[in-house]
């Protein structure tokens, strides 16, 4: 499109915007750097100072401020996102392996497993609880909690499994039983090898929900919190920048995880282009 | 000769079985995940709408059949106000990341038609999603806030002289929260949509001599809606089922079926709260069913 | 022991047998009932329209999709419900599907190395026998290439010798030029038959072209609407195609249809002298090749054993060596001639001129 002033105007918009998204966060991080403990949530920073980053890990003097319950919240999503990560991936993988064949009744399969995603946390959070309490089963995060969790990533990595499929060319698979492989081991040999970007995208995509995901956990988890928990319970009282302070470092952390994935993909991309490197020296 | 006799004479139904066995294979397939689908989702949703029919009494839920918490539901103004509420939240939601987020699709997706900016501009919109929900939403308060940035930056700029107190603990604080917080889903598919479109026919209407607007009109909007419809649909499901935004953004003065939802689980009212959850389960299923019709999920992905 | 071996040889000498194979989707068949028999260290074409079931037939054959009913016998044994990587039956794919992760020289390596019946595990002797095959394919140089960085014919030549290495007694090639432009398309069939020759396995190779079924075939399959209508070496083929629509797909007969009266056959163009050349066949129809017809002035008288047709001219086009003239008869239809220039100079038809179209009656082809 050659509308210039359009475009200019556009291109002005979409910056503002990137400010509209980020900005929230912008103020949130620098809030953080209030000085404590005196210091609130608002403007203006009265001292610049590391305080709060301090007293999330417990290193400053005892104050009327509660730490926050993280230390155990942080160590509880962390696992629970694994065992969400590959419980989902395996289950994504499989089940788009099954959708690569026409069969009946695959309409009616595809809507059941999209409406994993589809359903709010709240209701299926409510429902767990009411099957919990009618069959007596105690509610853990390490249980009701982290099959739902499961429920909400399984069709995410189901879906990213079934757009790598459907680029997939079946062909490279017949080859390889053509040449007396086995069905396993083809799938070892070849197929998996070729769809392992769309795996680990899997993976990364059930990781990040589950470690974010709340309103599942909320009903379904009993007595221990998880780290998004800790922070909702915030949400009631009132708020310190400790908690800026946290999200910084959450913020962090996820990029750092972002960060080995973009590496993880480059090298599988780099893999594949060391071969036809060494050709052309 | 005896060899080749008797394989031949091996029964028919060989291909039969090659066919059975690929139908098996299916099966095994799917077997854990739609298991896992039926016990871990429907079974919960089937028991949400089983309880709303339960006898509720002060911290217990008996299982005799009753339509009490029903008829209660929808003769309390909390609860209709709440469904009510929740309906105008969603529409105005919907409307304003559509409003939002159009402009920056159709900038992303048509006027950026260098592969990696686009790509970049996209990625740039996504980086906050790497955040934990809640803590974008909480970032909200020192932004919205009678000593929040936006009244600092308005009064330094002598704009207003008052801090604007309806910014925050507000219906408006609420829509502003969710707007950025929903305003991306609405942006990728569009942009997705837009992306697709061959710039070769937009330059053969502009040399017909169309201008933007008409250009706009019978081409660039028609094209994209699938986007819109599937942006739609993510925006809806999500707002519909929300309560945390309101928890933390409006001061308790917005509750939505989400929150009356959460307050009842909290006073142990089960039956109440699973009433709630049916309402909440009927609305949604009728905003995505409606949706779905204008556009087939499955074909756009 | 010479003479035994040779006895064996001649009782297997049928590398694969077809017997009323079947396959059909969603009611609509596919495979009609496929009857066919392929030698032993032979180069068969298979020929069809696209639709005919060809690419059925071959994925049928390797096991990648089940037939309804029938038998396949491969060397003997029934395969028919066997997994394809138990079949010992090579594949050569349109699209090569090569293994895109791997280089050249793991992909020739790869089933080698991974097939369940007698893998070979010593790299020595697997490095040995890749490198033999690299030669013999013609890839030397290009080993440790990613697939991505090769041309087409190389591709091909990948697929090939990934293939071969593994010994198969037959190989099933499923339009392996059609991806190739036209000059390499050319020069691979002859490799191709080179190739085969050397290993001497049985290629099966399904092409829409009936110049290449024709060219690298000792013997052609015709398949036609899920049947084989005919199996026969390309010169009987070509001189006495089984039924009108065998005649059709081969691009080379004019055809009428009509009814076979006493001592002529009648056409909506007039009655057309017979000769003793007779096909059985339901569909009565009249063929005449393309290069048996001479083209001359209206006025100009046939001679006794002659049949002639009248046709204003059309249009012509060079191919090669020969002039493609097409003609256009009373009824509407279109009559092609094919003149070689090496028997005469191309002349100029005047456009919408009249012309009479002359042949041999001994040289047409009744089918009733």
């Amino acid at each position: 499109m050659n509308a210039t002033g359009i475009k200019f105007g556009l291109g002005l918009y979409t910056a503002l915007f990137i400010v509209f998204l980020y900005g929230p966060l912008v103020v949130l991080g620098i809030l953080s750097f209030q000085t404590g403990p005196e210091g609130g949530p608002q403007f203006p920073i009265i001292e610049w100072s590391t305080y709060w980053y301090r007293h999330l890990f417990g290193l400053t003097p005892p104050s009327r401020i509660a730490p926050l319950p993280i230390e155990q919240a942080l160590v509880r999503s962390l696992t629970l996102a694994v065992m969400t990560m590959v419980v989902s991936t395996v289950l994504g993988v499989t089940a788009a392996q099954a959708f690569r064949r026409k069969f009946r009744g695959s309409g009616v399969v595809f809507y059941l497993i999209v409406l994993g995603m589809m359903v709010p946390g709240v209701l299926v959070g409510l429902g767990m609880a009411l099957v919990a309490n009618a069959f007596g089963i105690d509610r853990h995060w390490w249980g009701t909690a982290f099959v739902l969790h499961v429920v909400y990533t399984f069709p995410f990595a189901f879906l990213v499994m079934l757009a790598i499929f459907n680029r997939f060319d079946p062909s490279v698979e017949e080859a390889s039983w053509s040449l007396g492989v086995s069905p396993a081991r083809t799938f070892r040999k070849i197929t998996f090898p070729l769809i392992f970007p769309g795996v680990l995208s899997a993976m990364l995509f059930a990781f990040t929900l589950s470690y974010d995901e709340f309103s599942r956990t909320l009903f379904a988890s009993g007595r221990d919190l998880t780290l998004p928990l800790a922070i909702y319970g915030t949400f009631s009282v009132e708020v310190h920048p400790n908690v800026f302070a946290f999200g910084v470092l959450t913020t962090l952390f996820s990029f750092a995880l972002l960060g080995t994935y973009a590496i993880l993909m480059a090298m599988s991309v780099r893999r594949a282009r060391r071969v036809a490197i060494q050709e052309e020296a | 000769m005896t060899m080749a006799a008797t394989s031949q004479d091996r029964p028919a139904e060989a291909a039969a079985s090659q066919d059975g066995k690929r139908s098996d294979r299916t099966f095994w397939l799917l077997a854990p995940g739609v298991i896992w689908m039926l016990l871990f989702l429907v079974l919960p949703i089937a028991m949400m709408v089983y309880v709303s029919f339960w006898t509720q009494t002060t911290f217990k839920i008996e299982p005799t059949l009753t339509l009490k918490s029903w008829i209660t539901f929808f003769s309390s103004d909390t609860y209709i106000g709440a469904l009510w509420t929740t309906v105008r939240i969603w529409l105005i939601v919907l409307v304003a990341t559509l409003v939002v987020g159009y402009p920056a699709a159709l900038f992303v997706g048509l006027f950026v038609r260098n592969k990696t900016l686009s790509t970049a501009l996209l990625v740039l919109c996504v980086i906050p999603f790497w955040t934990s929900f809640l803590i974008r939403v909480l970032a909200w308060r020192p932004m919205l806030g009678k000593e929040g940035a936006i009244n600092m930056i308005l009064m330094n700029l002598g704009i207003v002289d008052q801090p604007i107190e309806v910014l925050l603990f507000s219906e408006l604080s609420v829509i502003i929260g969710m707007t950025q917080i929903y305003c991306v889903f609405m942006v990728g598919p569009i942009a997705f949509m837009l992306g697709r479109i061959d710039p070769s026919v937009l330059e053969a209407a502009q040399d017909l001599g169309a201008g933007f607007w008409r250009i706009f009109r019978t081409i660039i909007l028609p094209l994209s809606m699938p986007g819109v419809v599937v942006g739609a649909i993510f925006v809806s499901v999500m707002v519909l089922g929300e309560f945390a935004t309101a928890a933390a953004l409006s001061g308790r003065k917005v509750n939505l079926l989400g929150n009356i939802i959460v307050t009842q689980v909290g006073s142990l009212k089960w039956a109440f709260a699973a009433v709630a959850g049916v309402v909440l389960t009927v609305l949604m299923g009728i905003v995505v069913a409606a949706l779905l019709r204008v556009v087939d999920l499955r074909k756009e992905l | 022991m010479r003479l035994a071996s040779d006895w064996i040889g001649a009782d297997v000498s049928a590398v694969l047998q077809l017997k009323n194979v079947h396959r059909s989707y969603a009611g609509v068949p596919a495979l009609a009932g496929i009857d066919a028999t392929l030698p032993n260290d032979a180069y068969v074409s298979l020929l069809g329209p696209s639709g005919s079931g060809k690419t059925t037939l071959l994925r049928v054959i390797a096991g990648f999709e089940p037939a309804d009913g029938g038998q396949i016998l491969f060397a003997g044994r029934r395969i028919d419900g066997v997994p394809p990587h138990q079949r010992g039956i090579g594949f050569v794919f349109q699209n090569f599907a090569l293994f895109p992760h791997l280089s050249v020289r793991q992909n020739i390596a790869f089933g080698l190395e991974s097939r369940v019946v007698d893998p070979v595990t010593d790299v020595k002797i697997v490095a040995g026998r890749v490198r033999d095959m690299i030669a013999l394919v013609g890839l030397a140089g290009l080993e440790d290439r990613a697939i991505t960085q090769i041309s087409g014919g190389q591709k091909q030549r990948v697929a090939l010798a990934r293939t071969l290495v593994t010994e198969p007694s037959m190989v099933l090639l499923d339009e392996p030029l059609g991806a190739l432009d036209a000059n390499l398309r050319t020069r691979m069939r002859g490799e191709l038959r080179k190739i085969r020759e050397r290993c001497g396995v049985t290629f099966l190779h399904v092409t829409g072209s009936e110049t290449e079924a024709l060219a690298m075939g000792d013997t052609v399959l015709v398949l036609d609407r899920g049947r084989i209508a005919q199996s026969a070496d390309a010169g009987t083929l070509y001189s006495r195609p089984a039924s009108p629509d065998v005649a059709r797909f081969l691009n080379c007969f004019n055809i009428f249809s009509g009814e076979l009266a006493d001592d002529a056959f009648v056409s909506p163009v007039g009655r057309l002298a017979l000769g003793d050349a007779r096909q059985p066949s339901a569909k009565p129809a009249y063929a005449i090749r393309y290069d048996r017809v001479s083209i001359r002035p209206k006025d100009a008288a046939p001679a006794g054993d002659e049949v002639r047709i009248e046709g204003s001219f059309v249009a012509s086009e060079y191919s090669g060596a020969a002039i493609n003239s097409f003609f256009a008869l009373d009824d509407g239809r279109v009559f092609e001639v094919e003149t070689h220039l090496s028997h005469a100079a191309p002349e100029n038809y005047e456009e919408r001129g009249r012309y009479a179209l002359v042949w041999k009656k001994e040289d047409s082809l009744v089918f009733a």
